[in-house]
């Protein structure tokens, strides 16, 4: 494999997101009005409830783990659905389709440089800052390797489910609705919108047999965790590292078959 | 010498919904299975050789698009059988694309974002150029048009034809067999699809690249293209040399005059006085279809400058349109 070509797109990536300098901004903007509304809509629910630990939480773990969700939601969330439901639209599919590479391998690469700019401008500020407010919740050891190293597997299940869904618009035609309901439903089983703590039992036991938590859920809890056993890691990882693959082999199957629709019918 | 290109008896066929009227026929439409086969390309074969300039032409729907998509692989024929430099394109779309380069007219594949020449240097890893070639074509450009302007200016402020001849420059960049460029010239001014025509011409002589240009332009194909193909409704209707075509159809021209007086009752009189002509009209204008080998303009002219007081007149050439209703009309 050359991995030169697949840097190329990294590259214009990164140079592509730093010219949009304003949408940077706007997003941060965005993410820290979202941030505020979480704030005190958790307040107030902690302050309705008797006890200072709700669902074996407190209220700074809460805050602490929504505020990075938030921020690695914004350094996930890729748009793939829009980018191939917009290129299948208006034709321009094709042209991505003539390059001499994997239409899959292409949009992911095309994306990756957000990833080295969200890291910098989102993750980065986002971590030290909390950091600094709470004295210390993030723990500094290990367990910043084993996040980095769930992280990078969580973008690989985001993605798949992603594209499996993009692909959906081959068929439909329509994104917007599709792209709505797959962010709604990944929001909430991946724990990002409500920490998975305080899903009601039978939907605890749901989510975990899902896909959907291996993406924000595994690496925040990896991260927090002060004393993580090194049987806990390797359940959430291993857990990961299956879901990975079958969400890739799945998405490439159907891309595989529905390409094949769009070679004999026409696209 | 090998032909770089085969097509032989090449089918495509769609299936197409048959959509129902109405809002109950749309819901209907959800769970119909009424399909109807819409034939796209029927049965066309042809060779081209490295280093052709194909103009293939066919009015709006002929099929042309689709036979080009099927060249580059998006598209599997029903049936026959197309080979791409020895390749079958559908099979392996990924090793056919470092070998053609496409221009489809309205879009571009360059980085909007970014200056020209940093979609190059993508371009240049993606397709894996080495560094010599790279700066050889580079060099090549710059000896063929003007470009340095351009390198540095991002694509999004470029005019349509600057982004044109980008994206021609582009899908040239890694020297591929074969280029197919799709209307190209769409909605350029005069001098800018002289440039691009120009462009086309050098690059196909310098590195001896195949081009199949698609067009409703007759300047294109006159200025670029020996051979011509010409579809319609997805048949093939003419596939030989342009001066073949010529010899048929070039010296037929369009003369058009307005007179004084009613329009109606002159191209009658118009008709009567040079029998044997075709003779129409559309509002003011009177049309009349000079076979050039027979009487030149001008002795139609003088003929008609006797009876008729001429106030306006125009020569037309003989469109792509008009050629392919006659030999719809009259066959080759």
């Amino acid at each position: 494999m050359n991995i030169k070509k697949y840097l190329a797109l990294t590259r214009a990536g990164i140079m592509e997101s730093l010219h949009f300098r304003l949408g940077t901004l706007v997003m941060t903007a965005g993410n820290l009005l979202y941030l505020i509304v979480v704030y005190f809509l958790w307040k107030s629910i902690f302050a309705s409830s008797e006890t200072e630990v709700v669902n074996g939480m407190t209220f700074t773990d809460t805050l602490i783990y929504l505020v990075l969700a938030t921020a690695l939601f914004g350094f996930m969330e890729m748009y793939t659905v829009w980018e191939m439901g917009r290129n299948i639209q208006s034709g321009k599919i094709v042209l991505d389709l003539l390059k001499p590479m994997e239409y899959r391998s292409y949009l992911f690469w095309s994306y990756s440089g957000s990833f080295v700019t969200n890291f910098f401008f989102t993750v980065l500020p986002t971590f030290i800052v909390v950091g600094i407010v709470t004295h210390g919740a993030i723990p500094f050891g290990i367990n910043l390797l084993f996040f980095a190293v769930s992280v990078t597997l969580g973008v690989m299940i985001n993605y798949s489910i992603d594209f499996i869904v993009g692909t959906i618009c081959l068929y439909t035609e329509s994104i917007w609705g599709i792209n709505i309901m797959k962010q709604v439903i990944v929001l909430l089983l991946s724990g990002a919108t409500v920490p998975i703590a305080f899903f009601p039992e039978p939907l605890k036991t749901v989510v975990y047999y899902l896909p959907f938590q291996s993406i924000y859920n595994a690496p925040l809890t990896l991260l927090l965790d002060v004393n993580p056993s090194s049987e806990a890691v390797l359940k959430t990882i291993g857990t990961q590292i299956i879901w990975c693959i079958v969400m890739t082999a799945v998405g490439k199957l159907f891309w595989k078959i529905s390409l094949r629709q769009i070679t004999v019918n026409g696209g | 010498m090998p032909s770089v290109i085969s097509i032989k008896n090449v089918t495509k066929e769609f299936k197409v919904l048959n959509r129902r009227e109405g809002l109950k026929g749309s819901v209907k439409d959800l769970f119909s299975r009424d399909y109807k086969v819409v034939r796209a390309v029927d049965n066309i074969s042809m060779d081209i050789e490295q280093g052709e300039i194909i103009g293939y032409l066919g009015p709006n729907g002929a099929g042309k698009s689709t036979t080009i998509k099927m060249m580059t692989g998006v598209l599997e024929p029903t049936s026959g059988e197309i080979l791409v430099d020895n390749n079958v394109p559908y099979l392996n779309r990924t090793k056919n694309a470092q070998n053609i380069g496409v221009v489809f007219g309205q879009r571009s594949q360059l980085w909007w974002a970014l200056p020209l020449i940093e979609s190059f240097n993508i371009l240049k890893d993606i397709y894996r150029i080495g560094d010599t070639e790279y700066n050889n074509m580079l060099e090549m450009y710059r000896s063929v048009a003007d470009i340095e302007p351009l390198l540095h200016k991002p694509v999004r402020q470029m005019s349509l034809g600057q982004r044109t001849l980008s994206d021609i420059l582009a899908a040239f960049l890694h020297d591929p067999k074969i280029v197919f460029l799709d209307e190209p010239t769409i909605g350029l001014d005069v001098s800018m699809k002289s440039k691009i025509r120009n462009l086309i011409h050098a690059l196909n002589k310098e590195k001896n690249t195949t081009v199949i240009l698609t067009t409703h332009d007759m300047g294109d194909v006159d200025a670029l293209c020996r051979r011509i193909v010409i579809i319609d409704s997805g048949k093939m209707l003419y596939d030989n040399d342009i001066e073949h075509l010529k010899g048929f159809f070039g010296s037929y021209r369009t003369l058009k005059i307005r007179v004084d007086g009613d329009s109606s009752k002159s191209v009658e009189a118009v008709r009567k006085k040079l029998s044997g002509l075709s003779v129409s009209s559309d509002d003011e204008w009177i049309s009349i279809l000079v076979d050039e080998e027979k009487a030149t303009v001008v002795d139609v002219l003088d003929k008609l400058r006797d009876a008729f007081n001429i106030r306006d007149m125009r020569l037309e050439e003989i469109s792509t349109e008009e050629v392919i209703k006659k030999i719809y009309e009259e066959g080759v």
